[in-house]
C-alpha cells in the first residue's frame, strides 16, 4: 500500500525472534509452567512490532516520494543498523528456546510424526491469515486501506489522513513480522543474520505471488515452501535453483505475479 | 633510529603490495631487528559476525586468558604482551587488515584465522611480509589438498577433513551392521571436504556401504524440516552431519521434533563447537559426538585445563569449546620459541630464529600435548565419544570417550588424501 519495497521485513522478524527467545527465557527463569510459555511469546512478537512505529515516523516517511533507490537505501540501512544492534543487545551466538519445542508433545499424523507446536504455529498462521482478509474486506478502516492502495491522491482528497494510515499499517506490518519470528523459534534458534536469509525467500515469493496482493503473498509462500520441500525429497541440487527459475518464468510470462494488479 | 628505514621500507612494502620482481627482491632481505623493550605486540584475527562469530569469540577469549596469565608470569622475555584484534571477515577485507597490523601497528606475530576461505589468500601474504602467522582453524588447503607444502612464515591449523576421518574411523567401531548411510553438512568446501573423506574412510571400513543421499543447505539455513523428511525417506541406517554452528542445534531440536534417531544411528563430527547449546530435552543418547581438538568434560584433564574450565565458566558462564584450544597452542607456542629462540642470551630473537624454533615445537596445551609439524601444520588429538545424559549438565556430554591423535587421521606431509586413505590397511 505504501509502495514501499521494504527490505528490513527480515530484520523485524529476527527481531521478534530474538525479542521470543529473551520473553521465554524470562518466563521459564521465573518459573512459569513450560506449557503456556506460547504466551510470553506471543506477547513478546506483538510488543517489539512497535519498533515499526519508530520507523515508519523517524525514517521512511521521508522517503514516500522518494525515488525507489532511495527507499531501498533507507531500508537496506535499517537492515545494516538492525543487524548490529540485535548483536549488541544478544551478542553473536546463537540463541534458542531449548527443548520447549517439544513441550507440546509429537502426534502421528499419515504414518508421519509431527511436533504439535508446529500445528499450532500452522494454525495460527491461518488464522493471521483470515484475521487479515477479515481486516481488509469487512472493516472501514480496511477498505481505508485498499482505497489508498488503489489511489492515494483520492483518497487524500477525501479527507483521509495519510500519516495516520501510514503509521498504522507499517506498524501491523512490523507487528507481523516480529509475530512471526517469534513463533517461529522454538523450532529453531535465533541467529544475527537470519533476517536477511529472510528477504530473499521473501523476494521471491512477492514476485511469485504478485507485488502489493495480500492473497499473492499467501500462494507465493506456499508454493515456495511446498516446492523447496519436494525438490530437496526428489533433486536436493535444485533446491534454490528451483525457486529462482519459477522466480525468473514469472518475471518473463506475468511479470505482475500471479496475483498482481495489472499496471495502470 | 631505526624509525626512519622501518617507515620508508613499510612504505614500499605497501607501493609492492601488486608486487613487482623488485619489490619482491627487497623483500626478501633479513627482517629488520625488532625493537626489543616495551610491550611486545601481538595482533590477533577474529570473526565478530556471522555464523562462525561465537567461534571467532571463543578463540580470542583463549588467546586473552592466555595473554593475562602469561602477563601476570611476567610476559615473554620480561616484556609485557599487548594484543592487537582485528576483525576477520572476506579474505580480501583480511588481508588489508592483516597488513596493517604488520605494517601499521608493527605486532611481532599474528594470531588467528578461521575461516580456510581467508587463510588461504592469508597464506601468500604472510609470506610476503615475514612475520610469523599462526592460524587458529584455517588452513592453506584448496578442497582436501594443500598449496603451501613448504611455508617458511605461514603455520597452519589441522586439516580441514580430519574429523570426518576421525568420525570414519569410529563409526564401524560403535555402529555395527551399518548398510546405508545419508549425509548432510554445509553447501561449502568444509561440508563437501568432510563428506567426502567421511566416504572414502568408511568405504575402508565397510566396503559394501551405500551412501543413499547427501544434502548441501547453505550456511545459515534456519529451518531443516524438509531435509529431516528426506533423510528419513532415504530409510539410511545412519546420518553423517559436519555441522558445526547454530544449525547443528537446530536440525538436532528438528530431528527430535519427528523422532528421526529413534530409527536412525547418528554420527555429528563436529557439533561439539556448540557442545552447550545440545540440551538434553532433544538430544538423545547414543549419537557420536565430536568436540574437535578439546573436549572441557575430560576426567582426564590436565589442571591447566580444569583451571581454564573453571574461569571460563565464572567469566562468561558457558563451557569452553575447541577454538580455546587452537588459539591457547598458537599463543603459548609462540612464546615457548620466542623463549627457546633467544636462548641464555634473553635478548629478544629475530622473527626468522623464532620460526626456525616453532618448527617440530611440542609444548602443553589446554588440551594436553600440541606440536607444529616440520611443515607447519598443527599436531593434536581429536575427542569424540558416545553422547550420554548422565552428568550434571542440561546438555549432553560424551563417555566413552575416543582419543584419536592427527598421527593417525591427517594426511602425513606431501601426501594427497585419497591415495593416503586408499592405501591404509585395516
Amino acid at each position: 500500500m505504501q509502495r514501499i519495497f521494504n527490505l528490513a521485513c527480515g530484520s523485524f522478524y529476527a527481531l521478534g525472534a530474538y525479542a521470543g527467545v529473551s520473553a521465554v527465557g524470562w518466563y521459564v527463569g521465573a518459573g512459569g509452567p513450560p506449557a503456556l510459555f506460547i504466551v510470553p511469546l506471543v506477547l513478546a512478537g506483538l510488543a517489539v512490532g512497535a519498533v515499526g512505529f519508530v520507523v515508519e515516523r523517524g525514517l521512511l516517511r521521508f522517503v514516500y516520494d522518494r525515488d525507489e533507490t532511495f527507499q531501498l537505501l533507507m531500508t537496506f540501512a535499517i537492515v545494516l543498523v538492525m543487524e548490529d544492534a540485535i548483536r549488541m543487545t544478544w551478542g553473536t551466538a546463537p540463541r534458542s528456546t531449548a527443548g520447549l519445542y517439544l513441550a507440546y508433545g509429537q502426534i502421528r499424523v499419515l504414518g508421519a510424526t509431527a511436533p504439535v507446536y508446529n500445528l499450532i504455529v500452522i494454525l495460527a498462521s491461518l488464522a493471521i491469515a483470515l484475521a487479515i482478509g477479515w481486516l481488509l474486506t469487512r472493516t472501514a478502516f480496511g477498505r481505508i486501506i485498499r482505497a489508498t492502495a488503489d489511489n492515494r491522491d483520492m483518497a487524500e482528497a477525501l479527507g483521509i489522513d495519510m500519516r495516520r494510515v501510514y503509521a498504522k499499517v507499517f506498524t501491523l506490518g512490523t507487528m507481523l513480522g516480529t509475530l512471526g519470528g517469534a513463533l517461529v523459534i522454538p523450532a529453531t534458534a535465533a541467529m544475527s543474520e537470519m533476517g536477511i536469509e529472510l528477504i530473499v525467500e521473501a523476494f521471491a515469493v512477492v514476485v511469485i505471488g504478485g507485488l502489493g496482493s495480500m492473497r499473492g503473498a499467501f500462494v507465493g509462500a506456499l508454493a515456495v515452501g511446498i516446492l523447496r520441500a519436494i525438490a530437496i525429497s526428489v533433486y536436493p541440487e535444485l533446491e534454490m535453483l528451483l525457486i529462482y527459475l519459477i522466480v525468473i518464468a514469472v518475471l518473463v510470462v506475468r511479470p505482475r505475479g500471479l496475483f498482481g494488479a495489472a499496471e495502470a | 633510529m631505526t624509525s626512519i628505514p622501518r617507515s620508508r621500507r613499510q612504505f614500499l612494502k605497501l607501493l609492492g603490495a601488486g608486487a613487482g620482481a623488485a619489490a619482491a627482491a627487497r623483500l626478501d632481505g633479513p627482517p629488520v631487528s625488532a625493537q626489543a623493550t616495551g610491550p611486545v605486540k601481538i595482533g590477533v584475527l577474529t570473526i565478530r559476525a556471522g555464523v562462525a562469530a561465537p567461534v571467532g569469540a571463543a578463540g580470542l577469549r583463549g588467546t586473552e586468558w592466555w595473554a593475562e596469565r602469561t602477563n601476570k608470569a611476567g610476559g615473554i622475555l620480561g616484556r609485557q604482551i599487548q594484543l592487537v584484534v582485528e576483525e576477520e571477515s572476506n579474505p580480501k577485507d583480511t588481508v588489508e587488515r592483516y597488513r596493517k597490523l604488520i605494517l601499521q601497528d608493527q605486532v611481532e606475530a599474528v594470531l588467528g584465522g578461521i575461516s580456510t576461505g581467508v587463510t588461504l589468500a592469508l597464506g601468500p601474504v604472510a609470506e610476503d611480509l615475514g612475520t610469523p602467522w599462526l592460524s587458529w582453524d584455517g588452513t592453506t588447503q584448496k578442497g582436501v589438498e594443500e598449496t603451501m607444502p613448504n611455508p617458511k612464515w605461514a603455520f597452519k591449523s589441522v586439516d580441514n577433513e580430519v574429523e570426518a576421518i576421525v568420525a570414519g574411523i569410529l563409526t564401524p567401531k560403535y555402529f555395527k551392521g551399518i548398510k546405508t548411510v545419508a549425509g548432510i553438512g554445509n553447501d561449502y568446501s568444509y561440508g563437501h571436504d568432510c563428506w567426502e573423506s567421511y566416504q572414502a574412510v568408511l568405504k575402508r571400513y565397510i566396503p559394501d556401504v551405500k551412501f543413499v543421499l547427501e544434502l548441501f543447505p547453505k550456511l545459515g539455513v534456519t529451518d531443516f524440516t524438509s531435509h529431516i523428511a528426506a533423510i528419513q525417506q532415504s530409510k539410511a541406517d545412519l546420518l553423517m552431519c559436519s555441522f558445526w554452528s547454530g544449525d547443528a542445534t537446530i536440525i538436532m531440536k528438528q530431528a527430535a521434533a519427528v523422532g528421526l534417531f529413534k530409527t536412525m544411528k547418528g554420527v555429528f563430527t563436529t557439533a561439539g563447537g556448540v557442545h552447550d547449546s545440545l540440551k538434553k530435552e532433544f538430544t538423545p543418547e547414543g549419537l557420536l559426538l565430536g568436540y574437535n581438538t578439546m573436549y572441557f568434560d575430560d576426567p582426564k584433564a590436565s589442571p591447566l585445563l580444569k583451571q581454564f574450565v573453571r574461569e571460563y565458566k565464572a567469566k562468561y558462564n558457558e563451557y569452553p569449546p575447541y577454538e580455546c584450544d587452537h588459539a591457547f597452542f598458537n599463543a603459548e607456542s609462540y612464546k615457548v620459541a620466542v623463549e627457546k629462540a633467544a636462548g641464555s642470551s634473553k635478548k629478544w630473537p629475530e622473527k626468522a630464529q623464532v620460526v626456525k624454533a616453532l618448527e617440530g615445537l611440542e609444548i602443553e596445551s589446554l588440551s594436553g600435548k600440541r606440536s607444529w609439524r616440520e611443515d607447519h601444520v598443527q599436531m593434536c588429538n581429536f575427542y569424540q565419544g558416545i553422547t550420554t545424559h548422565k552428568n550434571a549438565y542440561d546438555f549432553v556430554t560424551i563417555n566413552p570417550i575416543e582419543t584419536i591423535s592427527t598421527k593417525q587421521a591427517m594426511k602425513p606431509a606431501g601426501t594427497k588424501l585419497f591415495d593416503w586413505i586408499a592405501g591404509w590397511k585395516v
